[in-house]
Order: structure tokens, then sequence, then C-alpha cells
């Protein structure tokens, strides 16, 4: 099949010799970057300059991570501690499993965080995946084909960018309290995968990677739209499909408004929900150690995020400059 | 993809949308002169349309592109579209206890409209977006043109660093700065004391709104910078090559060559940002757990439309927020997209 032939000729451009050629890619990127950019010494600075900018950077990347170093630490202490001790240093005693293990009780009737955990990783998923799915196929509709009325369709859901979260979150619950909806996981799943700038992302990502004459030659050669589409198209552009993956990953992940309208009941709040009534029931009852599990809890809710984060950053970062798949 | 999928999904954006035809006839009208070749070709293909067999040359070559966005579209029009037209409707509508569901007219809207609440609302989010996001991007903006420029050292690793709070949800960043925050307690506010600036309480009324602008600054930075910094690694060596030929220095270089060059990628960051700081909503409403007298129902709009609706369980008011909020956010946005287009900076 000559479709085969085809993307497989534009995959292997990259991904034939795996491992030994990796250094010398980082090679090339590295002598890439520095054609890109201007050499330092001919800005004519003075001396310190980039010390101080340096020293500018090392201060607000203090402000970033003290939150993060504060929710690290303060997750292996007690309740009393975590008022009366310093805020940036450890005090006995060392309760940080103990707390973990209370991600598993219900606490005061708040509710059991690794429900909410479950929770957010379903919606996340589902609704993430089906976001990149959906923005992958009108991407490539609105980049690749002219239809009436498709530039204008562009623009409705451009303009759906511009719709307060606020002002969908209430409708949507009161059509969902009509047809019965409301507390229904796929009422939460289904908006989440309205992506209009993953929408965005892929167009513009196809535009600049997916060349009209791989299709058109795809097409001479007999094989469908879906065929082309699969075969062809997709392969190229994983690294596009990556960075909308992980942008809408992290919307449904950090969604806060939607799942607070829709969800009455706490066995299905995701954990940005369930935490704001942890945090409203550890600030009004005094019963037992519910902040503790707040802060243990906000730990764990950001760590997940911050290692696919980390991991898919390069690849993406990566991927979006060579404008192509790296195997 | 069988062909039911296919069959069912395509007709039904143009309906439900309900934008489709008149859409479909303005589009043509501009660009396809009427009857024209491809207008006609369109017909014939949506009933006999269906796989990919027919692909090739001719025949078949725009209905692909609409069975592609059919399934984005339709969720789109079931859960937004509908919902907002559902939402419209509702606020003309008032329900009592005795009496059930009226037809209201605009009675909602002047009730709220006429509410102090709201307006304060309103004003605060105002005041915090001309502050939060004017800030927020040239701090973004400095980091991403030094790190550009390359006269940092690690520059990779602060990039990431400050990239990081984005993926921290804004209800886990509320309440770990609320705890720092603590009158008192809290280590900021001990720090200060030592400081010498005596007893700061971030949650006054007074600094609520300050203390909002910190938070936020923290959450979105980086994610301005990034955005930024992709931008200005698109401006052409050769121009800067050139300035520095010219004797031109790092500052100069920076806001006089390379500002005005990413300024669209700057316009439509200021245009994000101020629609949701305009939304303002996680921060205020788990602050208020903790200092519920600095933070009213009406605190912000979103604020008062949740309130409204879910706190009171007045639907119908809520609705006729929710509308006036999205009328005042889309009257700002085509105000902006205006001023934008007269600049020459449409595109």
């Amino acid at each position: 099949m000559s479709t085969d032939t085809a993307a497989r000729a534009v995959s292997s451009g990259s991904a034939s010799s795996p491992d030994a050629s990796r250094a010398a890619r980082k090679a090339a990127r590295r002598a890439a970057a520095a054609r890109e950019s201007v050499p330092v010494r001919l800005y004519g600075l003075r001396r310190g300059t980039t010390t101080l900018l340096t020293l500018v950077c090392a201060g607000f990347a203090v402000f970033i991570l003290a939150p993060l170093v504060w929710l690290l630490i303060n997750s292996t202490k007690t309740q009393a501690n975590v008022y009366q001790s310093s805020g940036f240093w450890f005090a006995r005693p060392f309760r940080l499993f103990q707390n973990l293990a209370g991600l598993g009780k219900n606490i005061s009737g708040a509710g059991v965080y690794l429900r909410w955990l479950e929770n957010t990783l379903l919606y996340a998923v589902v609704g993430a995946v089906g976001a990149t799915v959906l923005s992958a196929l009108a991407g490539y509709g609105f980049s690749r084909f002219r239809f009436r009325g498709g530039n204008a369709l562009f623009y409705l859901v451009m303009s759906t960018l511009l719709v307060p979260i606020t002002s969908i979150a209430l409708p949507l619950f009161l059509v969902y309290a009509k047809v019965g909806l409301v507390n229904s996981v796929w009422g939460m799943i289904l908006p989440s995968m309205v992506s209009p700038v993953g929408i965005y992302l892929m167009r513009t990502f196809i535009d600049a990677t997916v060349p009209q004459d791989l299709l058109d030659a795809a097409r001479i050669d007999g094989a469908g739209e879906v065929r082309v589409f699969c075969r062809v198209a997709l392969p190229l552009m994983v690294p596009g499909l990556l960075t909308v993956l992980l942008l809408t990953v992290v919307a449904v992940w950090n969604n806060y408004f939607l799942p607070l309208m829709l969800f009455s009941r706490s066995d299905l709040y995701p954990l940005t929900v369930g935490l704001s009534s942890l945090s409203q029931a550890a600030e009004t009852g005094t019963k037992a150690e519910l902040v503790p599990v707040l802060i243990t809890g906000g730990l764990v809710t950001v760590l997940p995020l911050i290692a696919l984060f980390l991991i898919l950053e390069k690849y993406f970062r990566g991927g979006a400059l060579q404008g192509s798949v790296t195997g | 993809m069988g062909r039911q999928t296919i069959r069912e999904a395509r007709p039904a954006p143009a309906r439900a949308v309900g934008a489709d035809d008149q859409v479909a006839a303005d589009d043509a009208g501009h660009a396809v002169p009427a009857g024209s070749v491809r207008t006609g070709r369109l017909r014939p293909t949506r009933r006999t349309g269906r796989t990919g067999r027919t692909g090739g040359k001719g025949r078949g070559r725009q209905w692909p592109g609409a069975v592609f966005i059919a399934p984005h579209m339709v969720v789109l029009a079931l859960f937004m579209v509908v919902p907002t037209i559902y939402a419209i409707y509702t606020s003309l509508y008032t329900s009592r206890l005795i009496g059930g569901t009226r037809y209201s007219g605009l009675a909602n809207y002047r009730t709220v409209l006429s509410s102090p609440e709201f307006w304060d609302g309103v004003r605060r989010v105002l005041v915090f977006a001309a502050v939060q996001v004017p800030l927020t991007i040239a701090v973004a903006f400095f980091f991403a043109a030094i790190f550009e420029a390359g006269v940092v050292r690690f520059s990779r690793f602060f990039r990431t660093v400050f990239f990081v709070p984005f993926a921290v949800p804004g209800v886990v960043a509320a309440v770990m700065w609320s705890f720092l925050l603590l009158p008192v307690f809290g280590p900021y506010s001990k720090a200060m004391s030592w400081l010498g600036f005596g007893h700061v309480d971030f949650f006054s009324s007074g600094m609520i709104l300050p203390t909002i602008v910190l938070i936020v600054l923290w959450e979105w930075t980086g994610y301005n910078m990034t955005i930024l910094y992709t931008s200005l690694k698109a401006v052409p060596r050769e121009i800067t090559e050139a300035a520095v030929v010219g004797g031109a220095s790092l500052t100069t270089i920076i806001l006089r060559i390379k500002l005005p060059m990413v300024r669209p990628t700057i316009v439509m960051l200021l245009f994000l940002n101020m629609v949701g700081a305009l939304q303002l909503f996680t921060e205020p409403s788990i602050l208020a757990a903790f200092q519920p007298q600095a933070i009213s129902y009406g605190f912000t709009p979103s604020l008062y439309v949740y309130n409204t609706a879910v706190g009171s369980g007045e639907y119908n008011l809520g609705a006729a927020a929710a509308v006036l909020l999205a009328m005042i956010i889309g009257a700002i946005s085509l105000g902006a997209f205006a001023v934008r287009r007269r600049n020459g900076e449409f595109r």
C-alpha cells in the first residue's frame, strides 16, 4: 500500500537509528538553537548583569516554589503543628504516613479522598482523550477541507473561548435538572470534550506540518478519507496531539466550577470539589484532624500533574520545535 | 466507523447549532458566487455521501470536512448552545412556591441590575483585572525576554519552575496560600512583622484584593511567559543581529524591536487573561471559608451567580445574572476586538 509507505517514509526519518544517534541529535538540536539566537557577548553587557538577572530569576523561583515546599513539609505534621511550628521546617512527630492513610478514611463525613482521586482520573482521562480526539478530527476538518460555512463555524468555535465558564455551568445544571443528568458522570465528561483551544492548536499544527500533497498522493493511490486520516495524517500529528492532551488533562483535572454545580453527592466529586469541601469543613468544624488530610490531599493532587507535565513537556517541546514525529 | 454514525452525526450540527444554514448562505454570498459549481456540488453529496471510498477527484471533496468537524459540533451544540438558549429562556420566568412558574419578562434582569451587590462585584473584578492582567503580562514578558536573549544562567531550569503552577489546581493554590498568609500564625505574616511592617492581615477587607492578585500572579505568570517565550523565539535572528551591529543595547532591542514584533501575542494574552479575571471565582470562594467577613456573597459576579442560584435556590435570578455576566464579558471582548482590528492586528 502506498499510503503506508508514505506514512512510514515520513516517520522513519528520525526513527531509523533509535539509540545510537540520540547524542548526535541532541548536539544537532543544540547547534540549531545556537544558530537561532544571537551570541550573548555581542550585546556588550556590563559585567555582573547576567549574575544580577540570574539572581532575580532565583528570587522569583523561590516565590514560585515556596508554597509547594510548604505543602510538602506540612503534609508531615499534625494539625497543631501546622499552626504552631515553623511553616518552612519539619516538626515532630513525623506524620506523613498517617496523613496519607487518612486519605482513605471518611473523616467527619466530609468524604473519602481516594474516591475523589478515582473520579478525577476517570473524568480527566475520558474527558481529555475525548477532547483530543474531537479536536484532532475537527482541526483536520478545518485545516484540510473547504466547505460551505466552514469559516463561520470555525469562528463560532473560537467564540466559545470567550463564553464564561460561570455562564455555561449554571445553564448546564438547569438543562441537566430537566433531563435527569444531574449527578451523572457523563454530565461532567461530555462538556469537558469541548476544547476550542485544542481545535485552534490542532488546526495551526496541521496547517504547518501535514503536507497536502501527501494526502492527495494517498487519495490518488485509492485510499479513502478515513484511511488517509488514520494512516497518513494522524502519525504526523502526534506532537500536536500530545500538546492538546496535556492541556486538556490539566483543564479537566483543575476544573472546579462545573463539577461544583453538577454534583451534590460527595462520592462523585473530583479532587478540586472534594478538597474545597474538606477546606470548608476544616475551617468551620473542630472535630477531627482535617487540616493534615487537606494538606496531604493537596500534595497528592498536585504531584501526578507535575509528573505528567515534566514527562510530556520535554516530548512536546522537542516535537513542536521539530515539527515532525520523533518516533 | 459505521455508516449510521456518519449518517446521524452529519446533519446534526446544522440543525442543532441552528446557524449553519444562514451562515452557509452568508458564506456563499461572500466567498462563492451563488450557484457556482462548488455550491451546486455539495447538495448531491449530502444524499450519497457515505464512506471514504468515493474520495479521489471532484465529488466528495467537501463533505469529509463537515464529517470531521461533526462530532465536535454535536457536543458543542448539546452542551453549550442548547444550555445557553435554555438559560436565556429560564431567565425570563419566575418560579414561586405558590403559583408555579410564570413568564415575567425582564423582571429578573431588573432585579439583578438594581442589586448593589451585583454592581459591587462587577466593579471589583474590573479593578482586579485592571491591576492583575497588565502586571502578570509585564512580569511574564520580562522573564520571557531575558530567557530568550540568553542572558540568564540555568534558564531552562527557571523556565520549567515558573511553569509548574500551571499544573496546580486553583483550589489547591488558594488553600496553600490561605495557610501561608494566615494572620499571626502564617509564615508570611510572621515575616512581615519581623521585617518591621507590623501586623499585616492579608485577609482584611482592604487587603483581600491585593492578596488575590498575588495568588493569581503566582498561578498564571509562568503560563503567559511560556507562550511569550515561544513567540519571541520566532523573531528572526537577522533583525536582532542588525540591531546589535547598529549598537543597540539589550534593553533597546527587547523594548523597541522584540516587543512590537510579539504585540499580537501580547494582545491575545491580555484578552484571554482579562476574560479569566472577570470570571474570578475559585480563589475568593476558597478564601471565603477562611475569612467569610471579607468576602461577601456577591464579591465577584461569578460568586453572585453561584450563590444566587445554588445558595438561595433562585435559579431564574441566577440565570439572568449569568446571562448578564456573559453579555458584559462579550461587550468587553468585542470592544477589544474592535480596537485590535483598527490597529490592523486582526488576523
